[in-house]
């Protein structure tokens, strides 16, 4: 039964997605968009730092890709305070859902989505801005699938620790937006002041966009980037401890702004 | 079967269950009324597992299945409960048949059975049409009656139906009410909360009043109306006398009934039994032009206002059981 309840979250999970796409397809178009600009400084900044083959692409398609990711998690919110606006809620509560059959029935429909958004944009960033990898496909797999799961863990536990959907819109983005630029989403770690550095170490973006950069510039397979993962899992692991203690299936959210 | 044994609830310094007692048989409606506030749906959202309580028990079951206690096991007795709540809960984006669907699926019913039984609940409801529609795009009737099918999907055994006709159509509502009586005749327990009082005696449903944090009646309507409702006179003349006072007091109907007197309405509320007429007439000070005479039978409100000692809630949709008119 409470297998049956997940699935039936998922799907519909699955059919609100699907009903409502322009987010994602929005969070795809606009790294895209937006590497038409960025890419030949970024090919510049990567050729003074010695990599003289760099087209920009490497530097420019992880880093839109993972930043618009980390936007994402305003997609993670809408599924969940959207329920408590449309009454539905405490309808399913009824039904004797648990708080971790809504977090996985929504958390596992969002981790393929975002999976999704994030395959396109890399995908089309080889076919349209040359972007291309030296090291192993599973490695960049594994990190990308690492980031996502981030992602989705840090707006999990902003669902759960703020009240109204308007503080978790605002606090997420810019949590989303400060630790995809502290990671290198925009330039490169390494470019960055010593104490950003520093601080960038506590960023999942950091850990994602080096080993993804390992994965380009580089020729890293699966067990160099074993470090990157692990952080990326404690990461996940944290976000979602600090979300199952705080989550209160009978706390009365605000899901409209 | 439900059993509420001494429930009782406070937010924060506020009481608002003092112990309530009820229960609900196999195959019976319990029309749960009272005030704005009385404390109606915290008995739901508790029975119902959504909300905790400071002391007491709840038990649902029935004759073939095990019976739980919500208070302590919420999940396992939520397989056996049904819930629609006040407010209205569809996902708007959804389709009907959809909406239908995630509420059998949610009890474990696979697709396939999910969508047979939304077929049956939506013909019930008169929604067979509208089933590949979206939420969003059904009326307001049809998105009450949606929200009710919901609750339906798994054949609940104890169903909370919490002012289910509101903001409903004349059709949505006969919908609703009829649904109602065939899943009792099915042996579902009921408990439907309302402030449209006539619904309750439509229904046939036993009566259970809630004031002060308690229940302070539970009868047949039949009962309660025959104890605690008297006919109402109203005594329509084209005006007030300068000298007539604004309260009249009638000392020889049951427990001398202070009645109400409206000069603008040139109105005269008598609530005596009808062989008092004539006492009331005589009371008219002279020179007043009689313009009519209203009885109206006993109802359901006038016995909550006699038990409670106060008017229950409602809308002018509820004035359904206008009144008899004689006029002179």
């Amino acid at each position: 039964m409470p297998f049956s309840r997940k699935r039936a979250i998922a799907r519909t999970s699955i059919r609100i997605l699907a009903n409502d796409p322009a987010p994602t397809i929005v969070m795809i178009a606009m790294p895209l968009i937006l590497a038409a600009f960025l890419k030949p400084a970024m090919a510049a900044q990567l050729q003074a730092q010695g990599f003289s083959g760099a087209n920009g692409a490497e530097q420019v398609i992880p880093g839109l890709a993972v930043m618009f990711a980390f936007l994402s998690t305003q997609v993670v919110s809408m599924l969940f305070y959207r329920e408590h606006y449309w009454g539905t809620w405490e309808r399913l509560r009824a039904t004797g859902a648990s708080a971790s059959d809504v977090m996985i029935g929504k958390a596992v429909p969002l981790f393929f989505v975002m999976m999704v958004q994030l395959v396109v944009v890399f995908g089309a960033g080889g076919a349209f801005f040359g972007y291309r990898i030296n090291g192993s496909f599973l490695a960049l797999g594994a990190l990308v699938a690492g980031l996502v799961a981030a992602v989705i863990g840090y707006a999990v536990m902003v669902v759960a620790i703020f009240k109204t959907l308007d503080q978790a819109m605002v606090i997420g983005n810019l949590g989303g937006m400060l630790m995809a630029g502290l990671g290198g989403a925009l330039a490169p770690a390494a470019s960055m002041p010593g104490w950003a550095q520093a601080a960038a170490h506590l960023s999942p973006a950091y850990w994602g966009l080096e080993g993804i950069r390992d994965v380009t510039l580089g020729h890293a397979g699966l067990v160099d980037v074993a470090g990157a993962l692990v952080a990326l899992t404690v990461f996940t692991v944290c976000c979602g401890l600090i979300a199952a203690i705080r989550f209160r299936p009978t706390e009365a959210k605000i899901g409209t702004t | 079967m439900l059993e509420i044994i001494d429930l009782k609830k406070s937010y924060g310094e506020k009481p608002v269950l003092r112990g309530v007692n009820l229960k609900v048989e196999p195959g019976e409606i319990l029309g749960l009324i009272g005030s704005n506030g009385a404390g109606k749906t915290t008995i739901i959202s508790i029975a119902a597992g959504l909300r905790t309580c400071d002391s007491g028990q709840v038990h649902i079951g029935s004759g073939r299945e095990s019976e739980w206690d919500v208070v302590s096991e919420p999940r396992r007795a939520a397989g056996l409960i049904g819930l629609a709540p006040q407010d209205l809960g569809v996902y708007p984006m959804l389709t009907a048949e959809q909406n239908l669907m995630v509420f059998g699926e949610l009890a474990g019913l696979g697709a396939r059975a999910a969508r047979a039984r939304a077929h049956e609940v939506a013909e019930g409801l008169g929604l067979a049409g509208e089933l590949a529609q979206t939420a969003s795009t059904l009326s307001g009737g049809q998105a009450r009656r949606l929200h009710t099918g919901m609750a339906l999907m798994h054949r609940p055994s104890v169903l909370f139906l919490d002012e289910p006709t509101v903001g409903a159509d004349v059709a949505a509502r006969r919908a609703i009410l009829g649904v109602v009586r065939s899943l009792a005749e099915a042996g579902a327990a009921i408990v439907y909360t309302t402030h449209y009082l006539t619904e309750v005696v439509d229904l046939g449903a036993h009566v259970a009043i809630l004031e002060g944090g308690r229940i302070v009646l539970r009868d047949s309507v039949q009962a309660l109306l025959s104890s605690h409702a008297r006919p109402t006179v109203a005594v329509v003349t084209d005006g007030a006398p300068a000298d007539l006072p604004g309260w009249v007091v009638v000392p020889d109907g049951p427990g001398g009934v202070q009645d109400r007197w409206s000069p603008s309405e040139g109105l005269l509320d008598l609530h005596t039994p009808t062989e008092l007429v004539a006492g009331a007439l005589a009371r008219l000070p002279r020179g007043t032009r009689l313009v009519g005479i209203e009885i109206s039978p006993p109802t359901l409100e006038s016995a909550f206002l006699d038990v409670t000692g106060r008017a229950i809630a409602f809308d002018d949709n509820a004035r359904e059981d206008a009144p008899d008119a004689i006029f002179a």
